[in-house]
């Protein structure tokens, strides 16, 4: 109760008790909360989608986990999966045992390690050196034009690699061809696979993941900026000594929630990428999940797979926040 | 006492009830199979390979439904996205149409294990169409009769020795070479090489000649054979009916290995093959840049040769098949086994006696008839004779005949061969039917026991990804052929030798021994 009246934009005569805190009467508590709710109300109407969505979507067919314990039976329905046979951590061994266990988990943890290593920072960069453009058409026009590629499909992104890449026809090889250098088999190339996957994937999003950190940027009250000129400060010490600083609760944000995302890679690129010369560095858990779960109906088994998947990607995401707290005071829960 | 007598009255009604089905005598396995008003079925299956056709209008299938009599609910799916979207379908089991094509033959028994489809032989009497047919085709019967002894599918039957995939040489550049046309490894190199040097298309330039255009899927049914090993199935039986693995052959597969990292090495095998798509390879043929391909039959009359201009039908084929490459083995083409895909019953049926009936009606003589050759005086008349012949139209434009409908993917039709043969020049015809006898019966399709197929299930799919992997590596030299020994060791630690026991075991059931 006490929390609520601190709340801005409510405005309550309160007695003090005892110790200090606010005492309300009865009245006075329906009073405040008929207010809370009447400022409110629009923004938990709003809430009400996403959390259906969540229900539906990811709390509701958690139920199914069971079957990784169980040996599936497809054709039961909803009830055959509370019904299978119960085998307990037998796929779970299967996994471990399996000659892919370790590699799966290695590449996709280094796929997401690398997206992140080079990924997250040039969104901060980016977003820091386009706030610096005065002349607004430029500006909102480098925007959109970053922020483009992050809305063409996957699918069109891995045709368009494709047919650049391409050995024989495409337009880097012949570059290559023309300095006299031998012609790259860039797709069928195992060491190539993470290069290019997270060059890739940084261009397709590093505009449209710059926006948050723009709107951050934005926010920062420009007393500070005069503050800092009237100091003499450069450019350099303005971005390292403000500009940073004053960001560092989103890109902390934002960092852990990448974490979360750790072993969680795109399935559909991966997928569409990939081919047997590639296996070693490109198989990841998802489409080694799909292989068995879907291509080969060994359900128990991929749910299994997927379910260990989650639950070190949540191991994650718990030590990440953790670590922050300690280190930043800024955590998301 | 008189309770005891009711209930076994009612007993008794209702075992006569079950045993002879309503509308029984009613069904001869002729339309119309049902005389009731606003009768439905719904069934599940793939729409045509064509993107220019979409089955839920075409003439044969609205036929079908017409003449039996009732209202087909068609939900028809991509063929290329089918599996991943019906498994989980059947997966969950609910919904689910009273007819469905099955993703796959089900050779593990997953679905007939779990009970989802129905029995079809205890409806014999339902059945007639089905019964005589199988009757006729005893071995059918054999490869369709599950683990229990019942029959849960209505199969889809192809033909199992013409239209396969072959090697295709371009004709026009081995008459300038003046050479035979190769059937052994070493002429078959030799004329790789030649291709690569010579400027054989005659526009001045030696170096846009690509000798060979073949997807990497190919690889292995095109010269496995030549090093005695059916690389296509994996598995196959020796003439003493040992079974093997064809990546798991210690002196054969190597040697295999060897001759097309060779190939690769020296530029005849091109870098790109492991992601060469088929409308690459037609441009090529358009550009005429290449020389050798390996496809569907089909593919050398209606796709490949037509990309010359002065391609002409009556006087024969540019890119033409030929007989396999043979080796230190006799060389063969991969034979398909008669059923291609399934159709079952979903036990859950809306009125499964009515589901029954209209598959059994599908499958029937006249139904075949119009998967054949479309709908009469549309796309084929009958003369005097009893001949069949196709319309002009039906001869002229394949893609017309293919929207009336004919073989359509969402019924149970059988590949005809004569019908096939009539809609060809006659020079494919003629090849076709000399390559037929060059094709080998491929790994019988035989129907695991539950504990087969979940040691099956285990190995298999691991194993299958590291022989691709290992296939792919070998040949681009990413892995020395040094560590084969290696690789037979890991093979062995991943199962191998119990997958082949189990494979051995399924082997000598299906031989009788």
């Amino acid at each position: 109760m006490n929390d609520l009246v601190t709340q801005k934009g409510i405005v309550i005569m309160t007695k003090k008790g005892k110790n200090g805190h606010a005492v309300l009467s009865k009245d006075e508590k329906k009073r405040l909360r008929r207010k809370v709710w009447n400022r409110d109300k629009y923004l938990v109407y709003m809430m009400i989608p996403v959390i259906i969505y969540f229900l539906i979507f990811n709390y509701l067919p958690m139920g199914g986990l069971v079957m990784a314990f169980q040996k599936f039976k497809p054709g039961k329905g909803f009830v055959g999966i509370f019904t299978g046979e119960w085998v307990g951590l037998k796929w779970f061994r299967r996994f471990f045992k399996s000659a892919y266990a370790w590699r799966l988990i290695r590449n996709t943890f280094l796929l997401n390690f690398y997206s992140l290593i080079f990924g997250f920072p040039i969104p901060i960069i980016f977003a820091i050196c386009i706030t610096q453009i005065k002349n607004k058409f430029l500006q909102k026009g480098a925007q959109v034009i970053t922020y483009l590629p992050y809305f063409i499909s996957t699918v069109v992104v891995v045709g368009m690699m494709t047919n650049f890449l391409s050995p024989s026809s495409g337009i880097i090889n012949q570059l290559i061809q023309k300095f006299g250098g031998e012609p790259i088999n860039f797709m069928s190339e195992q060491d190539w696979f993470r290069p290019l996957y997270v060059i890739s994937g940084s261009w397709q999003s590093f505009g449209f993941n710059s926006i948050i950190f723009v709107a951050a940027i934005m926010g920062i009250s420009p007393d500070l900026y005069e503050a800092m000129t009237v100091d003499g400060a450069n450019i350099r010490q303005t971005v390292w000594h403000l500009t940073l600083p004053m960001i560092r609760p989103t890109i902390v944000l934002l960092l852990i929630m990448s974490l979360g995302n750790m072993l969680n890679v795109g399935f559909e690129k991966v997928f569409l990428m990939y081919n047997e010369a590639v296996y070693e560095t490109a198989d990841v858990i998802s489409t080694y999940v799909y292989r068995q779960g879907i291509a080969s109906t060994n359900y128990s088994y991929a749910a299994a797979v997927g379910l260990f998947n989650s639950v070190v990607g949540f191991a994650l995401v718990s030590i990440a926040n953790r670590v922050s707290r300690k280190l930043n005071e800024t955590a998301i829960w | 006492m008189k309770k005891r007598m009711l209930a076994l009255t009612l007993a008794a009604a209702t075992l006569t009830a079950t045993a002879l089905p309503a509308f029984a005598a009613e069904y001869d396995g002729s339309a119309p199979i049902t005389d009731e008003e606003g009768a439905t079925v719904s069934m599940l299956a793939t729409n045509s390979w064509y993107s220019t056709v979409d089955m839920n209008k075409a003439d044969v299938v609205i036929k079908v439904a017409e003449n039996a009599g009732v209202t087909v609910e068609w939900n028809m799916i991509d063929p290329t996205t089918y599996t991943d979207t019906v498994s989980p379908m059947l997966a969950a089991g609910t919904d689910l149409a009273d007819i469905i094509y099955l993703p796959d033959l089900d050779e593990n028994q997953t679905y007939i294990n779990s009970g989802m489809f129905e029995p079809l032989d205890e409806h014999w009497d339902l059945m007639p169409n089905f019964r005589a047919y199988l009757d006729e085709h005893p071995e059918i019967e054999a490869s369709l009769t599950a683990q229990d002894g019942h029959v849960y599918y209505v199969p889809v039957v192809g033909l199992p020795d013409n239209y396969l995939p072959c090697l295709m040489y371009q004709t026009q550049w081995i008459e300038q070479l003046g050479i035979e046309s190769p059937t052994t490894l070493d002429d078959f190199v030799e004329m790789l090489r030649a291709f690569k040097e010579n400027d054989m298309n005659g526009n001045g330039d030696t170096t846009d000649e690509i000798p060979m255009s073949i997807m990497s899927d190919f690889l292995p049914q095109m010269f496995g054979w030549a090093f005695g090993m059916d690389l296509q199935s994996g598995f196959y039986a020796d003439e003493e009916g040992v079974v093997h693995y064809g990546y798991y052959e210690a002196e054969n597969y190597k040697n295999y290995l060897t001759f097309l990292n060779g190939l690769y090495e020296e530029g005849l095998l091109e870098m790109e093959f492991t992601s060469l798509t088929r409308d690459q390879i037609t441009e090529r043929f358009a550009n005429n840049i290449t020389g050798v391909t390996f496809d569907y039959s089909w593919q050398m009359s209606q796709l490949y040769s037509t990309q010359f201009v002065e391609y002409d039908p009556e006087v024969g084929g540019i890119v033409v098949g030929v007989e396999p490459l043979s080796g230190e083995y006799q060389g063969y083409y991969s034979g398909t086994n008669p059923v291609k895909g399934i159709f079952g019953v979903n036990k859950d049926a809306q009125d499964l006696d009515l589901a029954i009936k209209f598959i059994d009606y599908a499958m029937s003589e006249e139904c075949q008839t119009m998967y054949a050759w479309g709908i009469e005086d549309l796309s084929y008349t009958v003369d005097e004779d009893g001949n069949f012949n196709y319309t002009e139209q039906a001869l002229n434009d394949n893609n017309w005949l293919q929207q009336v409908g004919i073989n359509p993917p969402n019924l149970p039709y059988h590949n005809d061969a004569a019908a096939t043969d009539v809609l060809l020049p006659t020079w494919h015809v003629e090849t076709d039917k000399k390559l037929a006898e060059s094709s080998h019966s491929p790994w019988p399709f035989i129907y695991a026991t539950e504990d087969e197929s979940e040691e099956i299930q285990m190995y298999l799919t691991d194993i299958q990804t590291y022989v691709q992997e290992m296939h792919i590596k070998y040949i681009t030299g990413a892995e020395s052929l040094d560590t084969f020994d290696n690789y037979l060791s890991t093979l062995e630690s991943m199962g191998i030798e119990d997958l082949l026991a189990i494979k051995q075991g399924q082997y000598d059931r299906y031989s009788g021994k």
